[in-house]
């Protein structure tokens, strides 16, 4: 299956759940799949995707927060899965597209083309729920166990990278602010 | 670290010093750092109450020595305030924006030399999307420094931070911490943009009093 094939079945899944997408393509895909309020694209600080939600699920307990980050992007903050397995938010849902190789920045190999087992890490680093997925069908299925079976999760899902040809909104207070009042939350003032 | 004989004196800050005696000779000795029977030292205790007052109940953090003292307030005085610790300065920043997120209003706590592992963080998230928080930032590299290694940020942390479009303060005193933190915090979260208070040496270390 292809990123935005994945993306789109996923979504599908998603009630009001908050999203944070990870910059570059898993934001674009997203994005192509349906805009939403309740998705919170991220332009730059690659690699923190994870950290962002697991702030958001221990601010919001109540609501299942989903992460979409790349494998490039999770390389680079494993540290996140370690903090996250210690804090243990039930509702953290992190999707790792795992293509194997740096989308956005032209395609270039990540370490999980050449070894590196990310749910294996996940494991290794304390995370209680993982799965692999390489199908709609395996995405699906792990999808329905984070509603049943607590988090934090690190969902690996192989697939192949598809070409993004549009871009969610630039402005990032825009993003911000219309995300935060569709979760229901105040901006301080 | 504290002799026999030795007469003891709790300063302002919740310093020891031994006092010169004939038994230890004129040797100062700096026991600030994690005596679990000493009271907090006043500068932590301030700090505590600053982020307090500023309506911060999530701290998220990398520790450093002086940073304990904080810490241990904390845990023992604020039951209401929440401590993350991150495995790098950069996460504590991503893990904060998505407390701010969330609704929180949250601290991010570090030592200066961690503002090299914060640079992406706060420039493509934190101030494009305008996401407040306090950060207290314990110095390095400022009067009192014995590291050589630390130096070169230290000197540079109010330069970066301008440089990035983010206002620095300073704490005068130990007396003045709570004021300054309350203030930094919350200008950050009204004007939405993280607010950076340093937190100097001087304060956080004190250099053990020359006695003649």
């Amino acid at each position: 299956m292809t990123r935005l094939e994945a993306t789109r079945r996923l979504a599908a899944t998603l009630a009001d759940d908050p999203v944070v997408a990870s910059l570059g393509h898993p934001a674009y895909d997203l994005f192509a799949t349906g805009d939403r309020d309740t998705y919170f694209y991220t332009w730059g600080s690659m690699g923190l995707a994870s950290s962002i939600g697991l702030g958001l699920a221990m601010a919001q307990p109540d609501r299942r927060v989903v992460v979409l980050d790349g494998d490039g992007s999770l390389l680079m903050n494993l540290g996140s899965l370690a903090t996250s397995a210690w804090v243990r938010p039930k509702n953290l849902v992190v999707v790792v597209w795992d293509n194997g190789v740096y989308g956005t920045t032209g395609g270039q190999d990540t370490a999980t083309k050449h070894g590196a087992d990310l749910e294996a890490a996940a494991r290794a680093l304390g995370i209680p729920a993982t799965a692999t997925v390489r199908t709609p069908e395996e995405l699906d299925r792990a999808m329905a166990r984070t509603r049943a079976e607590a988090g934090p999760w690190v969902i690996v899902a192989k697939v192949e990278e598809s070409a993004p040809t549009t871009k969610p909104p630039q402005d990032c207070t825009y993003i911000k602010q219309r995300f935060m009042a569709a979760i229901g939350v105040r901006e301080s003032d | 670290m504290l002799t026999d004989g030795a007469s003891k004196s709790r300063l302002g800050s919740g310093h020891i010093l031994v006092r010169p005696t004939e038994s230890n000779g004129a040797r100062l000795v700096d026991a600030t750092v994690n005596c679990p029977h000493m009271s907090p030292p006043l500068w932590a205790l301030n700090t505590c109450l600053g982020l307090h007052a500023a309506g911060s109940r999530h701290v998220v953090y990398v520790p450093d020595n002086p940073l304990s003292h904080v810490l241990a307030v904390l845990r023992d005085r604020y039951p209401d305030v929440q401590t993350t610790i991150a495995t790098r300065e950069e996460e504590a920043f991503g893990i904060a924006a998505g407390l701010y997120l969330g609704g929180q209003r949250p601290t991010v706590m570090l030592q200066s030399s961690g503002l090299g592992n914060s640079i992406n963080a706060l420039t493509s998230l934190l101030v494009p999307y305008q996401m407040p928080m306090l950060v207290l930032i314990s110095m390095r590299g400022d009067a009192g420094e014995w590291n050589a290694a630390q130096v070169p940020m230290g000197r540079a942390v109010e330069r970066i931070c301008h440089a990035i479009g983010l206002q620095t303060t300073t704490v005068a005193s130990a007396e003045d911490v709570a004021d300054t933190v309350a203030l930094v915090g919350k200008t950050a979260f009204m004007t939405r943009l993280p607010g950076v208070c340093l937190l100097p040496r001087r304060v956080t270390v004190p250099a053990p009093k020359v006695v003649a």
